[in-house]
């Protein structure tokens, strides 16, 4: 087995499955490390469809859209090292090591010139939210409800609770109706839904689980079992009203509160991370600021649409290929920045040197109306555009050509302007 | 001298109503109503220190609500008849360090825990350090097993094969003018036995600790401060009693002792009555409730609840030792917490302490995570909110004299005990189970004769952990069980081999949570959403139950609750 590769790809879920087929389009000699059994991350419990309308105008379950990816990369020969654990990432000259276990090679190492991590993102637990009471079982993130049901085959709980309007959670409320348990209802502390509007009237309004906004769970009770949690309303400032708190009776908390990028394995190369997404600060060409190093997918930062996703891996593929194969010039950063009511926008800073088209994401930081987007370099601009609505669950894609900007911008301004309650 | 008339003025100086003390043996017994928890607590600590040798706080407390004990849902005959030569009520740190102790002799050792397994209440709801011996006052039990026990966990660490990682402690002094009392305290702790005192500048801290609090004014450095893995601790002699001939009953709870004169005859369980020529009481915090039931009971436990935080493994490098800052002159009984590594790689915030009415309540509340944020939160510039993982409450089992209660009773010819033990009682343990063990064999050898175990080994071999192993010893580990090769537990990079040889260990995890203390799966950050699905099915296939029995820890506690549906079966009303 070839142990020396051009471009290793972290992660085989959708975002890596895509950075290895368009790295080895790119001409790279490439190979995907994968610390589960098969290829096809998360996708492979969503078993409900949606998936792949932007990619391919057809609505997908999970495990169909990561099928094509799997099947692309198969076709093109990538190598996937399955249930295969990195234990150490180095720089090693001008490239990486990797130290990793698995079952039949035991410990071996790996090197590349080029890295992209698709390492995806963690569930946010009850304790991070501060959710009290003592510790039963029954407490459990949507994705661990997710993989019971749709991989185990296991119903964890017969009468639940649902504590955060996130898209998982909205789905899970769903599917645990259809296996036959009970859900009480929906809270969400913020006023307005998290989840996307397609999700809210598929998975709660067709099946009249209630929603209550502004209100959350402060406390689990229950010692060996969850009997019941305490619900209060929040106020404007997301503080629980604990006065007013009331005990839902159920057997089960599943929390829908907020997902994590997971960049820990990236922390010892001394990468830049960006406090508001939890993802590297990279570039359009996705590199982070170790030079050989690129991130995509919701390691980056925390996407709606698996489409999106993919799109990020194979950017990130293939200019993980040109670095490997040292068709990159010298960058030239402009940082991109912010402005308004913009709550992150990737990515964080422009490669002048490398030109081409760069696709911004960006998300509103609240629901605002009539909200006018305009980037900006010097007192150039280069694009205008209008949106009768902007929520922040829903991300927004441009696409700014680079060749627009003024020769030597130092800073390109992206500025979102809108009307509260739009 | 005793002093009954003391007592009484103390209580009535209190103004919470009409207490009465009355002397029973050398005790001091309390009666009467009062309204709040905290005035029981005050008349408790009101009658101590006047002489009495415990106080038996029986006073009353209008309109609280009894306490839902524990009791395990078992009910067989499997003891009945049963005998042996001492049996030890609690399976904590303290009654598996006596039953390892009592191992080192030929004698038929038991030791009953009610719970699903050992070290489920305090001995793993602590922050795991190994005390200096700084705090308890001299003359105190608490200081002679502090010191000693402090000196015994190197050998004990080496012998029984857990982390014990002596970082230091540095008390941080919070006004300039503690620096003059400094020379003083430390001349005072040498007296005590601690093992090492280093008065620190301003500066000296920043060198040793660059991210501790602006707010410092130099500190008290003691080296001989350690932490353990306080569940690691209690496994370990758990295991290592079971290898020398012990046995450990779990779900076995001590209901009362059939008495012949001043003897126990019986201990009545709900598996069954057994017969023991000495029994051992290291009950925790039902410690005076056991006492009772031999009419010993000449002191009263009451709960002191802490909460602690956990921080991610990243904050680890922001910390080299114990960082505390305590405030001089305040009441509390304690010393209030701070942030002390783990041998496993994390920070630890806390423990605030909160007298409670409830010894087995773990529940965390707001209140508990704002004083710790406010109070030790600062004490390292480099910590956030954000860095916490998840947090978890003990309950510290205290007697209003704050001492332990190491001996054996006055009253009964057959009862040795270990009560009262709370912090420092996880660094006590080695030296009370010693003395202990040594109390047990003294009443024993008037009934029999006691030899020692010519088998007895002090070693006992862990079960391997990757994460301690170099990648050479790895990759070999790996070739000779591959189920090493396959890691479980991303967080915390656990492998199935691992948990496989938990379940099959001499104290074998039987549950979700048993394995995560044993091996760690599901500690990290990401809490078990990960891991938990994939520990629930090697749990199911290694222990041939369907999943559905699977617990996280006491029975009832099952994760899943049925299969789902069958393709075709009903709809969503079934």
């Amino acid at each position: 087995m070839r142990k020396d590769w051009d471009v290793i790809v972290i992660g085989a879920g959708p975002a890596g499955l895509a950075a290895a087929a368009a790295a080895c389009d790119a001409g790279a000699g490439v190979c995907l490390v994968e610390r589960e059994s098969r290829p096809g991350g998360i996708l492979k419990q969503c078993i409900h469809d949606g998936f792949g309308l932007v990619r391919y105008g057809e609505k997908l379950t999970g495990p169909e859209y990561a099928w094509r990816d799997i099947e692309a990369v198969r076709r093109r020969n990538i190598p996937i090292w399955t249930e295969t654990f990195l234990l150490e990432l180095q720089r090693a000259g001008d490239g990486f090591v990797l130290t990793m276990q698995n079952r039949e090679q035991a410990v071996f190492q790996l090197t590349a010139r080029a890295l992209v991590a698709a390492t995806g993102c963690r569930e946010r637990t009850a304790r991070q939210i501060f959710i009290h009471g003592q510790r039963p079982a029954g407490i459990y993130t949507a994705g661990t409800v997710q993989h019971m049901i749709n991989i185990q085959g296991y119903l964890p709980g017969r009468r639940c609770v649902i504590l955060g309007s996130g898209d998982i959670g909205l789905i899970m409320a769903r599917r645990l109706v259809l296996e036959g348990a009970r859900v009480e209802g929906v809270y969400e502390i913020k006023p307005e839904p998290s989840g996307l509007t397609r999700n809210l009237v598929q998975c709660l309004q067709d099946y009249n689980i209630p929603l209550h906004l502004s209100t959350t769970v402060t406390r689990v009770l229950g010692r060996e079992r969850v009997e019941g949690v305490v619900v209060c309303p929040a106020d404007e400032n997301l503080r629980p009203l604990p006065d007013r708190g009331r005990i839902v009776p159920c057997d089960t908390l599943v929390l829908s509160v907020g997902l994590i990028p997971e960049n820990d394995i990236l922390e010892p190369l001394g990468v830049e991370l960006n406090p508001r997404t939890g993802g590297p600060v990279v570039d359009q060409r996705l590199a982070a600021n170790v030079p050989g190093l690129f991130s995509c997918g919701n390691a980056l930062h925390v996407n709606d649409l698996v489409d999106y996703v993919s799109e990020s891996g194979e950017i990130a593929g293939r200019a993980a290929a040109a670095y490997a194969l040292g068709r990159t010039q010298p960058p030239n950063h402009a940082e991109l920045v912010p402005e308004g009511d913009i709550l992150y926008a990737v990515p964080g800073r422009l490669d002048l040197a490398a030109g081409g088209k760069a696709v911004v994401y960006l998300r509103a930081n609240r629901t605002i109306g009539n909200a006018r987007l305009t980037i900006s370099a010097g007192d150039k601009t280069v694009l205008r555009k209008r949106y009768p609505v902007l929520r922040p669950p829903e991300m927004e894609r441009i696409v700014l050509d680079l060749a627009d900007l003024p020769a030597g911008a130092g800073a390109v301004k992206l500025s979102l302007r809108g009307e509260e309650n739009g | 001298m005793a002093n009954i008339r003391a007592v009484q003025k103390a209580l009535d100086a209190l103004g919470i109503g009409k207490l009465e003390a009355r002397p029973w043996r050398r005790s001091v017994v309390l009666e009467g109503r009062v309204r709040t928890w905290q005035d029981y607590i005050r008349a408790g600590y009101a009658a101590a220190g006047k002489g009495f040798k415990g106080v038996v706080n029986d006073i009353e407390v209008e309109g609280l609500e009894r306490e839902r004990e524990y009791i395990p849902p078992v009910r067989d005959n499997t003891l009945e008849g049963k005998q042996f030569d001492v049996i030890v009520i609690g399976g904590g740190v303290i009654g598996c360090a006596i039953a390892r102790e009592l191992t080192r002799w030929q004698l038929r050792v038991a030791v009953l825990e009610k719970e699903d397994d050992v070290a489920k209440q305090t001995s793993s709801r602590n922050n795991g350090m190994i005390h200096p011996g700084i705090a308890p006052a001299r003359g105190t039990k608490k200081l002679h097993y502090n010191i000693l026990g402090n000196r015994m966990y190197t050998q004990a660490a080496r012998e029984l094969g857990f982390a014990l990682e002596r970082c230091g402690s540095l008390i941080l002094l919070e006004k300039s003018w503690y620096r003059l009392l400094a020379p003083l305290a430390k001349q005072q702790a040498l007296q005590k036995g601690v093992d090492g005192v280093i008065l620190l500048s301003r500066r000296e801290v920043f060198r040793r600790e660059p991210y501790a609090t602006p707010a410092q004014r130099g500190g008290v450095l003691l080296p001989s401060a350690g932490v353990v893995a306080p569940y690691d601790v209690t496994v370990a002699f758990a295991e290592n009693a079971v290898e020398n001939g012990a046995q450990v009953f779990l779900h076995t709870m001590v209901q009362g002792f059939a008495m012949e004169h001043d003897r126990i005859a019986r201990v009545l369980t709900n598996r069954g009555r057994i017969r023991a020529k000495v029994v051992v009481n290291a009950a925790g915090v039902w410690a005076d409730k056991v006492a009772g039931w031999a009419n010993d009971r000449f002191f009263t436990i009451h709960g002191r609840k802490g909460t602690i935080a956990i921080l991610d493994k990243k904050t680890r490098a922001y910390q080299s030792g114990v960082l505390a800052m305590p405030r001089l002159g305040s009441k509390a009984h304690t010393k209030g917490g701070g942030i002390n590594p783990t041998v496993e790689g994390n920070l630890l915030m806390g423990p605030n302490a909160v007298e409670v009415p409830w010894r087995e309540d773990w529940s965390t509340g707001p209140e508990d995570m704002e004083f710790l944020l406010s109070r030790h939160l600062p004490l390292n510039t480099r910590l956030r909110p954000g860095d916490i993982i998840t947090y978890f409450a003990g309950v510290r089992a205290c007697t209003f004299e704050e001492d332990f209660v190491v001996e054996p009773s006055e009253y009964v010819a057959n009862l040795v005990h270990a009560a009262g033990i709370q912090s420092p009682g996880l660094a006590a343990a080695p030296a009370i189970a010693r003395d202990v063990a040594e109390m047990a064999v003294k009443l024993l050898s008037g009934v029999m004769e006691v030899r020692p175990n010519p088998r007895f080994n002090p070693v006992r071999r862990p079960n391997p952990r990757l994460t301690d192993l170099s990648l050479e010893e790895r990759a070999l580990l790996i070739r000779s069980n591959p189920a090493y090769g396959r890691i479980v537990c991303r967080c915390e990079a656990v492998s199935e081999g691992e948990i496989v040889a938990a379940v099959k260990s001499p104290v074998p995890a039987l549950s979700v949570d048993a394995v995560k203390r044993r091996v760690r799966a599901g500690m990290g950050r990401c809490q078990g959403g990960f891991c938990t699905p994939a520990v629930l099915d090697i749990l199911a296939r290694e222990t041939g139950v369907p999943p559905t029995r699977v617990v996280k820890g006491r029975p009832g506690s099952e994760l899943v609750l049925a299969p789902t549906k069958e393709p075709g079966e009903g709809s969503a009303d079934a």
